[in-house]
């Protein structure tokens, strides 16, 4: 199952940072007027797991708006306590084109990550480029560095041409990934770098928003900008000491 | 001595007889056993025999006060894993606050309400039940007369008596509570539920087979092959703990070596303890923390193997002198290597100074070459070192220490998870939460 997942112009997409108490609010507005998402169940635990190098390219490519990421992302019911435990979970590759981006995601068992990590077994990626770019951060060393986990509550249009999410219980936690091995997997997490206090909610939409929309928006704006920026990159500077 | 639990056992310690009773009797009524001492020292003597899962201490004490009871279960080697929760009717913050530094896990104010108290002794237990502290410990001293023991606790009485018969070739059959005896052997059911054992401490445990079903890897059928297998078990866990005797030896040649430089006496110790703590913050199990606090002791210890002069210098090396100096994890691999049970140490004194980006000495090792426990023992040696005194600077402070082995850690050196592992336990020591 792949994919594909580039950014037209008129896609938009906005995070915000709230306290638990006005989240309700926007949750409650938004679940008046759009459905809960199926893909996400209510408060499904989604732990996105980010690889870099041991000179943590990617990390520094990230920091300057231009960087190729490669992620695996699981769901679960209830908090993993260990990383790549579950018989599938998604591999992610993520390009940032200027201010837009692409991605391509591709269902994959958990059984084959070391193969992948080790170079041996080349990503089911169709994109060309995409693929080439993770494969050379295979080259380079990429592994396991940092996770995030969060429970997500999502409602999405019934044509998916808007979305609002808000993450709760956002931490960060490092991974002591060691090597490649097969035995590798499951893989332990922790400790924990750093907990959200707040809830990040973000919104996606294509073209135009309707009007209760268009004032959530403008609400969220004057009253919860996101002064941070991503999640790769809060981990990041959380494991590194740069938090 | 081990005991063979099905429930979670609770030593109260309370002088006053009727909140006792209420005491026992409702955390008899939740599936606990309880044994209760009115003094202090009736409260350790029931600590020391029973080695409970939790102890519930009173303050106010006729003999003695809780907080001298709760040092002294905390400093005995045998007790100290064992969590106590304080019940006192003395509210004030001070109390609470010596009574928690005094090592209790909890303390509750009397009154409370009953759920409350079985709610704290229920988050309690299953702490207590996943972190165990490792530790080196001595073997049991009690003196050994002749044959082996074993107590068989096999819940059919038909079972148990020809389990008893075939043993009794070879091992002295004792009964369960038999006070001072050493226990080599402990024969259980199957399903049995057995307090945690680190290490080499305690018993051999044989788990049997039920009646009608095959032996499998973790049990064994109850058969007149019992016997062999047993004698077998019970001579490889002695043979274990007599490698973790001669490991102590060579601990306590390494820590004699570096106790006669002032500058560096009581390091290693230092490094280990901080290695474990780390380890733990990472949730690796008894056996590796175990590992990793020896192959810390004795990581430096192919310095002996140097020049005295040479390993105490406080002069600025030489190239010569310095390559000299970075033979001492080879020399300290070869020292060890013919111990073969302590081959799981080699890899940390071989290899606590490599590099993740392959910089390191004396191989140039790469990251998928190097072991956690090694990268482990490598930044608590780092910080540790940072932390002392050095003629060419001063002793760091922890945060100092830590921002240098987090740009350590940005050069590609160390372990990114193991040093925030260690930057999360000292937030922690200062009891700052981890938040953003």
């Amino acid at each position: 199952m792949t994919e594909q997942i580039v950014l037209p112009r008129s896609r938009h997409e906005e995070r915000f940072i709230a306290s638990e108490q006005l989240v309700r609010l926007v949750m409650r507005t938004a679940s008046a007027h759009l459905q809960l998402a199926r893909d996400d169940l209510p408060y499904q635990w989604l732990t996105t797991c980010y690889c870099d190098t041991v000179d943590w390219n990617v990390y520094r490519a990230a920091e300057e708006g231009a960087a190729v990421r490669l992620r695996f992302r699981e769901y679960h019911r209830t908090r993993p306590e260990q990383i790549f435990g579950s018989e599938q979970l998604f591999l992610e590759v993520k390009e940032d084109i200027g201010d837009r981006w692409r991605k391509e995601r591709v269902a994959i068992r958990s059984a084959e990550i070391p193969a992948y990590l080790r170079g041996e077994s080349p990503m089911r990626i169709e994109s060309r480029d995409l693929q080439r770019a993770a494969q050379g951060l295979v080259t380079a060393g990429a592994r396991p560095v940092v996770v995030t986990q969060y429970n997500r509550l999502a409602y999405a249009a019934p044509d998916d041409r808007m979305r609002v999410t808000a993450d709760h219980n956002l931490s960060y936690l490092a991974v002591p990934w060691t090597n490649n091995n097969d035995d590798a997997i499951p893989g332990r997490i922790g400790p924990v770098l750093a907990r959200e206090r707040d809830v990040i909610v973000e919104m996606k939409w294509f073209d135009e928003l309707p009007l209760w929309a268009e004032e959530l928006h403008g609400f969220l704006k004057q009253r919860a900008p996101l002064d941070r920026p991503s999640k790769f990159i809060m981990a990041m500077r959380h494991l590194l000491g740069k938090g | 001595m081990s005991a063979i639990r099905n429930e979670p056992s609770i030593v109260v310690v309370e002088d006053d007889a009727a909140s006792a009773d209420v005491l026992q009797r409702r955390l008899q009524a939740n599936g606990m056993t309880v044994a209760v001492g009115r003094t202090g020292a009736d409260g350790l003597a029931l600590i020391r025999d029973l080695h409970p899962d939790l102890v519930l201490l009173d303050v106010g004490l006729p003999d003695t006060d809780g907080y001298d009871v709760c040092l002294q279960v905390k400093s005995d080697g045998a007790t100290s894993d064992i969590p106590v929760i304080f019940l006192s009717a003395r509210g004030d913050v001070f109390d609470k606050v010596r009574g928690l530094s005094c090592g209790a896990s909890d303390y509750l104010t009397k009154p409370f309400h009953p759920a409350e108290l079985l709610a704290r002794v229920d988050a309690v237990l299953s702490q207590s039940r996943r972190v165990r502290r490792p530790r080196l410990t001595k073997p049991a001293d009690t003196a050994r007369t002749g044959r082996p023991t074993a107590i068989v606790a096999l819940a059919d009485q038909a079972r148990r008596e020809r389990a008893e018969l075939i043993l009794g070739a070879m091992f002295e059959i004792i009964q369960v509570g038999s006070e001072g005896r050493v226990v080599d052997l402990l024969v259980v059911d199957a399903d049995a539920s057995i307090t945690a054992q680190t290490g080499t401490e305690g018993p051999t445990v044989l788990r049997v087979a039920p009646p009608g079903a095959p032996a499998n890897p973790s049990t064994v059928a109850l058969s007149d092959e019992l016997v062999r297998i047993a004698n077998l078990e019970v001579r490889e866990r002695e043979l274990a703990r007599d490698v973790d005797a001669a490991a102590e030896a060579l601990v306590a040649l390494a820590m004699a070596f570096e106790s006669h430089d002032r500058a560096t006496a009581g390091h290693s110790e230092r490094v280990a303890d901080r290695a474990v703590v780390i380890a733990t913050a990472i949730g690796l199990d008894a056996a590796s923390c175990q590992t990793i606090r020896v192959g810390a002791l004795l990581r430096d210890i192919g310095n002996t193997k140097l020049p005295l002069g040479l390993v105490r210098s406080a002069s600025e090396l030489t190239p010569g002198e310095r390559k000299q100096i970075e033979r001492h994890p080879a020399l300290g691999e070869e020292l060890l290597a013919p111990f073969r049970p302590l081959s799981r140490l080699l890899p940390i004194v071989r290899s606590h100074h490599e590099h993740l980006d392959g910089s390191g000495y004396p191989d140039g090792l790469k990251a998928p070459q190097i072991p956690l426990e090694v990268r482990i023992v490598a930044a608590a040696d780092r910080y540790e070192a940072l932390r002392i005194d050095r003629p060419d600077r001063p002793a760091m402070s922890a945060d100092a220490a830590v921002s240098i082995l987090q740009q350590s850690v940005q050069r590609g050196e160390l372990d990114a998870a193991v040093v925030a592992a260690l930057a999360t336990s000292i937030r922690s020591d200062r009891g700052e939460a981890t938040g953003t």
